[in-house]
């Protein structure tokens, strides 16, 4: 017996040994992969020189396929950077410059005519004519694709495409389309040999720069197109980064591994480095106005007053953004500047509620506050802020946070209909630059995103959609003030500012789009 | 030992495919994803061709009906939202996750059967108490606290080592001390807590009275014993890091299959969970068994031989048993 244990003793220990030996094998084999498959892209380097503008951003972009190109997270390293429209919007005048198209006028009712550049060629060095504008427009409008440019700005109806020359191009719609170039602007272009049967992850195009590497999961480094066809840019090559948290991309600026950080919240810690912007967005509450209480016009009104909009942005945000009178801000066609935001006054806010009480409207009824976690910088707090203030004036009022995929529920038709009364907090950004892309969907009858309109509302909305110029901005600008002395679906709150973390390496100034569309060739290196 | 395996994988196969199935149908009751992939403004006919592409418009057996075709061909789909295929995304994502927590839970074994071991020496004494009181709080304090601190103190204020990424060998430092500090400190107080009953043992005092050195009664014959319900620990921790250290890998830009998971479950992008469940879940029941292999390293009684199988233990209920049985030496 003591002879088989002593025997089974040494047994043991001789396993554990070789046991160990396998386990520090193991380890030591895994530092080594460690070494060198996660570690195998080179130190970034120090600060910024001519060679390398490093920029960090929110998330990774899901592709770079130039027809996805209205997503923020693929038009911000996409647009004007690899691939380019035909014309394209300026942020700070909103008037529409010439890119590719040096000229464009209305040729028909239906027909735009494009007259395009005869001294571009693409990055794998085929020309750019008006075959390629017409093969890019089909592939992103007309085909099987999917794409989003294609549900963002237009509809299920199809552009008829026609090169007619070289360098002469015409666009038809089945209806009048006064921002037809608008719309355009949209479109990047991409040579003839593009796939169209699937998106493409790298994308050739006509721009300043071109894809060099993609190391999905760790970074994305693009290269000076020395072909373009415009003024060369002045850094050789970009390098994108992606980091989840606000804090850790204004780290990555002061702590020098980064020249531009996108997409910072207030207080992240960017200090005397962050860059405030408008960024187009605007904060407010949406009412179902046909369901109790707030089938009463002077609750919807009661909560426009008891907001204390100037309030709110001075204690969340530091006073960067903006109280709104409007579903626009400044710089969007149709803003109405005219118009004030609603004065905060709660004795006013009670009084209407009382009114409306005394004439029978259950006023007691629940109305829910439904935001969405993390939309946007202290969305928590606001909510809370503003079912207090709602309660103050008199309201039921609970509120409701939910997640993306629940929001998108109550955002979008079908909508919900069982919960009651709803004040869905809504935040829209119009990079458009124009109204009709705020309206169509925000305020007619039927629109997507649309919970109450009228007859009179839908008659106006439309006449506006048809309109051009001055026509078309006044039009706009009334449909503004009739919502809110008519209409009253909305109680506005913030325009917002976004903010940019800039290190002192770089030069550049952000403008309203630099969110969605960061345009490289305006990055320059300080000295 | 091979029938050991067999029976382990044969095992291990039915709860794969619950696994499997779950999320398969779970997933699905989270919507459709249309409404995440197509702008707000999308038309119904533009939803209905989405749904229609991408085969979401199929009845829920037919979807997992190819898709089980589709993994026994190792053909997980394509992702809805970069459009690459999921399993290459997964494999890809899959060896940053299992390199960040093999070297994490390499160091924290190590350090905690050090400093484990170091407290037990003298229950209370000094060593011993500050031990507590420093795994105590390595193990209760929230990781993305912590990031964010070491960010700011030893990237941002010292300079020592980059905020995040893995663009040098120093990126590694941040993300696996901030990781390391749970496992280390829950092993510290399961080491030091079996090394002070294995050293009250008649068998230690039998150890020091024959003059064997501190070090070979610590290190050979206390160690040994207390090594079993330290694996089973460290193995449950493991297991959490295969999972995918999400918050790590989030805030250090850290390219894991956590991070993965995440952003696929946000983006209902069905593919690539199915395909990161099924991977991490694999690798979950490999490392199962390794750790029972592990067990059977440590003590003969519980080894896979013909005798076990004959009195039909299991490993695991053998462990239990060991712990309150004395060895014999």
């Amino acid at each position: 017996m003591s002879s088989s244990s002593s025997t089974s003793v040494s047994m043991t220990a001789r396993s554990a040994r070789s046991g160990l030996i396998g386990v520090a094998l193991a380890a030591g084999s895994l530092l080594l992969l460690s070494s060198c498959s996660v570690a195998n892209s080179e130190p970034s380097g120090g600060s910024a020189s001519a060679d390398l503008v490093r920029v960090v951003l929110s998330q990774e972009p899901p592709t770079l396929e130039p027809c996805e190109a209205n997503l923020t997270s693929t038009g911000v390293v996409v647009r004007s950077n690899i691939t380019e429209p035909l014309v394209e919007r300026n942020p700070t005048t909103g008037d529409l410059d010439p890119l590719l198209a040096t000229e464009w006028e209305a040729t028909g009712d239906t027909e735009w005519t494009f007259t395009l550049r005869d001294d571009v060629t693409f990055q794998d060095g085929t020309p750019f004519n008006a075959e390629a504008a017409a093969f890019a427009i089909d592939r992103a409008v007309n085909s099987d694709l999917g794409c989003n440019v294609e549900g963002y700005v237009f509809g299920d109806d199809d552009l008829e495409v026609t090169a007619v020359d070289e360098t002469t191009l015409t666009v038809s719609t089945v209806t009048p389309d006064p921002i037809l170039p608008l719309r355009l602007s949209f479109v990047e272009i991409v040579p003839t040999s593009t796939d169209t049967a699937a998106k493409v992850r790298e994308p050739i195009g006509t721009g300043p720069y071109k894809v060099k590497q993609w190391d999905a999961g760790t970074k994305l480094t693009l290269e000076r197109n020395d072909d373009y066809w415009g003024d060369a840019p002045a850094f050789a090559a970009a390098e994108y980064q992606w980091r989840a948290e606000g804090t850790v991309r204004a780290a990555m600026v002061t702590s020098g591994e980064a020249d531009l950080a996108m997409g910072l919240g207030a207080d992240d810690g960017a200090g005397d480095l962050g860059l405030d912007y408008p960024n187009n967005e605007t904060v407010g509450l949406r009412l179902t106005a046909e369901i109790a209480p707030l089938n009463d016009i002077r609750v919807r009104q009661a909560i426009n007053y008891a907001i204390d909009k100037q309030g709110i942005t001075d204690s969340l945000y530091q006073g960067a953004h903006l109280p709104a009178a409007q579903l626009v801000p400044e710089g969007i066609v149709g803003h109405n500047p005219d118009l004030e935001p609603w004065e905060f006054d709660v004795a006013k806010a009670s009084a209407l509620v009382a009114e409306a009480k005394a004439d029978g409207v259950p006023v007691d009824e629940k109305i829910t506050i439904v935001a969405r976690n993390a939309q946007f910088p202290k969305v928590s707090e606001m909510s809370q802020i503003l079912q207090e203030q709602l309660t103050q004036a008199g309201l039921n009022v609970e509120l409701k946070m939910v997640d993306t995929s629940q929001h998108l529920q109550y955002q979008l038709r079908p909508f919900v209909t069982n919960e009651g009364a709803i004040a869905l907090l809504i935040q829209h950004g119009n990079q458009a630059g124009d109204a009709a892309f705020s309206v169509e969907q925000y305020m007619t009858t039927t629109g997507a995103q649309s919970v109450f309109g009228t007859p009179e509302f839908d008659t106006m909305l439309t006449d506006a959609g048809l309109l051009t110029g001055d026509e078309r901005e006044s039009a706009y600008q009334d449909i503004f003030e009739y919502q809110n002395e008519e209409i009253v679906q909305f109680a506005f709150i913030a325009h917002q500012t976004g903010v940019i973390g800039k290190a002192a390496t770089v030069d550049y100034t952000p403008n309203s789009s630099s969110g969605d569309e960061l345009r490289l060739a305006e990055i320059t290196p300080v000295g | 030992m091979w029938t050991f395996l067999r029976r382990r994988i044969i095992s291990s196969a039915i709860p794969l495919i619950v696994v499997i199935v779950g999320v398969f149908a779970l997933a699905r009751l989270t919507g459709n994803p249309a409404s995440l992939y197509l702008p707000l403004n999308a038309t119904e006919q533009m939803r209905a061709d989405f749904t229609a592409r991408n085969g979401l418009d199929d009845p829920l057996l037919v979807q997992m009906a190819n898709y089980f075709g589709g993994v026994l061909r190792l053909d997980f789909g394509v992702s809805l939202r970069t459009g690459e295929p999921a399993g290459e995304m997964v494999l890809r994502a899959f060896p940053a996750t299992l390199q960040l927590a093999g070297v994490t839970m390499l160091l924290a074994v190590l350090l905690a059967v050090i400093v484990g071991s170091w407290a037990a020496l003298k229950p209370n004494g000094i060593v011993d108490r500050i031990s507590s009181f420093a795994s105590m709080a390595a193990a209760s304090i929230p990781d993305f606290w912590l990031a964010i601190m070491g960010i700011l103190v030893f990237a941002i204020t010292l300079g020592w080592v980059p905020t995040s990424g893995v663009s040098s060998p120093t990126s590694w430092i941040l993300p696996i001390a901030v990781l390391l500090m749970r496992p280390f400190g829950v092993l510290v107080q399961i080491v030091r807590g079996a090394m002070v009953s294995s050293l009250s043992e008649p068998y230690i005092k039998l150890a020091r009275s024959k003059g064997a050195s501190e070090v070979r009664v610590v290190g050979r014959h206390a160690l040994r014993n207390a090594a079993a319900p330290a694996l089973t620990v460290a193995g449950d921790l493991a297991v959490g890091l295969i999972n995918g250290a999400v918050v790590v890998e989030s805030i250090f830009g850290w390219p894991g299959i956590g991070k993965l998971m995440i952003d696929s479950i946000l983006q209902r992008d069905f593919a690539v969970l199915q395909a990161a469940v099924l991977l991490t879940a694999v690798s979950i029941f490999a490392l199962n068994i390794l750790i029972d292999l592990g067990y059977a390293l440590l003590d003969a009684r519980v080894r896979p031989s013909a005798k076990a199988k004959k009195r039909r233990v299991s490993p695991a209920a053998a462990t239990e048993r060991k712990l309150n049985v004395q060895p014999t030496r």
